[in-house]
């Protein structure tokens, strides 16, 4: 069939296919798309809505239903953007300005859940020299289980492009105006442009291996 | 040959699904995203009121005139009763959402 050379198409029937998948999964899009109650806001959906929604999806529908969705291995564009665009990017990660990396960190710490998400993020996906996949203690699982819980925060990672190649993920922020803080800034977003332990764990987890369910 | 016929007449209304692409579906969306489709089926047998009963007799005597007889049916709709939502992704990397039939 022509669906079985796109993984992401098949994440999509099997999401399709259960009823709580495609309850949430059809009530985070429609979050993410519904445009804002004022009509005159400039706003094209309410961001804060779709975070919620996102967050409720990745909590209520199991995770071999939602990990495909995000985690498929693709070998042509189209697949990609199809990866691309599972979080609705227009709404839940894309704005008019990049932020500053420190300051979306800033914004971030000072909410409690967000707060925590990225430290789990910063500790389960660290890149270290001492494992052979680059993850702390070999767990890709519990890299994918944090990188998970920061969709839907200030946070929000996505692919850049689509990409199929070479995967490249980041919040939606830059370095510039760091002033003195530019090495800290650099360093914050290289923990996911250039993370190979995340970047192993994604493709791990889209070739099967292991398929990254470790307890 | 009528012993067939009515055993293949027995599926009673019930919904019945299938899994097509949403592009299948004719409605000028293109998407090769794959949804159970669910639709209602079967006969309403079980349900026909003395209205039905009474209806059938009186076409079946062709004591009702031949266009009115065409029309009047003896017997309730397999028809929905409630529809629900479905979401997907096109080929061209819009979502859409529309309605499926629950009977």
């Amino acid at each position: 069939s022509v669906n079985s050379c796109n993984p992401c198409l098949d994440a999509a029937k099997a999401c399709n296919l259960n009823a709580v998948c495609k309850r949430q999964r059809s009530a985070y899009v429609t979050a993410c798309s519904r445009s804002a109650p004022i009509a005159s806001s400039p706003e094209p959906c309410s961001r804060k809505r779709c975070h919620r929604a996102l967050r409720q999806f990745f909590e209520r529908v199991q995770n071999d239903l939602s990990y495909p969705l995000l985690f498929c291995s693709c070998r042509d564009k189209a697949c990609a953007e199809r990866r691309r665009q599972t979080i609705v990017p227009t709404c839940s990660f894309e704005e008019k300005s990049k932020p500053n990396c420190l300051e979306l960190r800033r914004i971030c710490r000072s909410d409690a859940l967000c707060r925590s998400r990225l430290a789990d993020f910063h500790m389960n996906c660290q890149t270290t020299p001492h494992s052979i996949t680059s993850c702390p203690n070999d767990n890709y699982h519990g890299c994918l289980v944090s990188y998970v819980g920061l969709i839907g925060s200030d946070v929000t990672p996505n692919y850049v492009d689509a990409n199929h190649a070479n995967i490249t993920i980041s919040p939606w922020c830059g370095c510039r105006g760091s002033g003195n803080q530019e090495t800290e800034c650099e360093a914050f977003l290289r923990d996911f442009r250039e993370n190979a332990c995340l970047r192993n764990a994604i493709q791990a987890f889209g070739y099967g291996a292991d398929a990254g369910f470790l307890p | 040959k009528r012993t067939k016929r009515a055993k293949k007449g027995t599926k009673p209304c019930s919904l019945t699904d299938k899994e097509v692409t949403v592009s299948q579906l004719g409605l000028g969306y293109v998407s090769d995203e794959v949804i159970l489709f669910r639709y209602c089926s079967g006969k309403c047998v079980a349900s026909r009121r003395n209205y039905d009963l009474a209806l059938a007799k009186l076409k079946g005597q062709r004591l009702l005139t031949r266009e009115s007889t065409d029309r009047a049916r003896h017997s309730p709709c397999c028809r929905p009763t409630e529809y629900e939502e479905i979401t997907f992704l096109d080929n061209h990397s819009q979502y859409h959402t529309i309605y499926e039939e629950n009977c």
